[in-house]
């Protein structure tokens, strides 16, 4: 699986929550003048925890998984369609990286670089479910079996979208997964999907273009 | 602020700035069509926050901690079979066939020696020789090479006339062995 070596620019990294909604417009554009401090913390952020994960320092791997964990979680349950094959993918994510981590040499960030593997992971998971339904001469198409979630969400709207995103490709539900309800920004996208940035905002539109 | 239309409506969704959203914000207020499309377009983001639920799960971190615990323990495993042998990388690949045959030299004094000491050592133990049950093992022997002998003669015709590939790949290794055997008798004396 090709999740190595991924190439993203140092400016494209990952903070640890998800960013406002409403007319999300990509910070890079309006930034100017010096470095942003945020940014600044972010790399450095990064590189410590590619540092700590390299030198196999477990209190490392509980840091990146208290300011990622949730949302790789959440990330994976949504791609996959179901709590546990989200835990297993999180768990074998971790582990990939375990025993990837000589092969990160640092040109990218250290968090895509994690998600990468992540979405990889469940798309590896997918693939592999599908397998084993064909095997099972189940003729019933590969859908998401979305669980209950937390009891704050309205669940009527939730399945409503749910059954939206069923109708989009593959690439469209990912992209809207990742920016509408993981809320990185585009660049993060087109790093961990392996697209152009450009090609990140066009199926997005497109996507939203469907629902809308 | 900056004028927009209605046909800046999709550009500015997929790629706006800030100061293009918010002129087609003011757009919208007197474009009805517009209106919409703009309230669809972010109701769409407010209900994408229903798919997030980022409540922790205890029992996730603790699982996953003794799963990288039980790989990195595996990983030091062969490490440290490798340290055990760490001498011998050190060594060019020269220096180890050196190393190498002198240990079959060695083997090959120790068994010659034994060999030459070995009657002398016998002839003083009589007892063994004498022993029953070197006559049982000594009768058994006999039997095998019997056994073979009868078994070979057997196999003879249809070795040398092989009816199968099989046989005939048989017959060739045998030849070979057989070949080898007398080499290495002839070159012990």
């Amino acid at each position: 699986m090709g999740t190595m070596g991924l190439a993203l620019p140092w400016k494209a990294r990952i903070a640890s929550v998800p960013r406002e909604r409403e007319s999300r417009v990509e910070p890079s554009e309006h930034f100017s003048g010096g470095p942003n401090p945020a940014v600044v913390d972010a790399i450095t952020e990064d590189a410590s925890l590619a540092a700590g994960c390299r030198a196999g320092n477990l209190q490392t791997y509980e840091r990146l998984y208290s300011v990622h964990g949730a949302r790789m979680r959440n990330l994976a349950r949504n791609l996959l369609g179901n709590p546990v094959d989200a835990e297993d993918a999180v768990q074998e994510t971790f582990l990939k990286v375990q025993r990837g981590i000589a092969s990160f040499r640092g040109q990218s960030s250290f968090v895509t670089w994690t998600y990468r593997i992540l979405i990889n992971t469940c798309y590896d998971a997918r693939r592999s479910r599908l397998r084993k339904k064909e095997v099972a001469n189940d003729d019933s198409a590969e859908t998401l079996r979305p669980e209950p979630r937390a009891p704050g969400a309205h669940p009527s709207l939730r399945m409503a979208l749910e059954r939206a995103l069923a109708s989009l490709t593959k690439h469209q539900r990912d992209v809207f997964l990742l920016y509408e309800v993981e809320g990185f920004r585009h660049a993060e996208i087109a790093g961990m999907l392996q697209i152009t940035e450009t090609a990140s905002k066009n199926t997005l539109f497109q996507a939203k273009k469907i629902f809308a | 602020m900056m004028n927009v239309a209605c046909n800046d409506r999709d550009r500015i969704f997929r790629d706006g700035t800030r100061v293009e959203w918010a002129a087609l914000e003011a757009h919208a207020v007197s474009c009805p069509a517009c209106a919409d499309e703009l309230r669809a377009w972010k109701s769409l983001s407010v209900a994408a926050q229903e798919m997030r639920d980022y409540t922790e799960n205890p029992a996730s971190w603790p699982r996953i901690e003794r799963a990288l615990a039980e790989e990195a323990g595996r990983k030091t495993q062969p490490a440290r079979r490798r340290s055990w042998l760490s001498f011998l990388p050190g060594i060019s690949l020269g220096w180890q066939t050196a190393v190498a045959g002198a240990l079959v030299l060695v083997l090959a004094i120790s068994a010659g020696w034994i060999f030459i000491r070995g009657p002398h050592r016998v002839e003083n133990d009589k007892s063994l020789l004498k022993s029953a049950a070197l006559e049982n093992v000594e009768r058994a022997e006999a039997l095998y090479v019997q056994a073979i002998d009868k078994l070979a003669a057997e196999a003879k015709p249809q070795l040398e006339n092989p009816a199968t590939p099989l046989l005939a790949n048989y017959h060739e290794k045998l030849a070979v062995l057989d070949s080898a055997i007398a080499d290495l008798r002839t070159e012990a004396g």
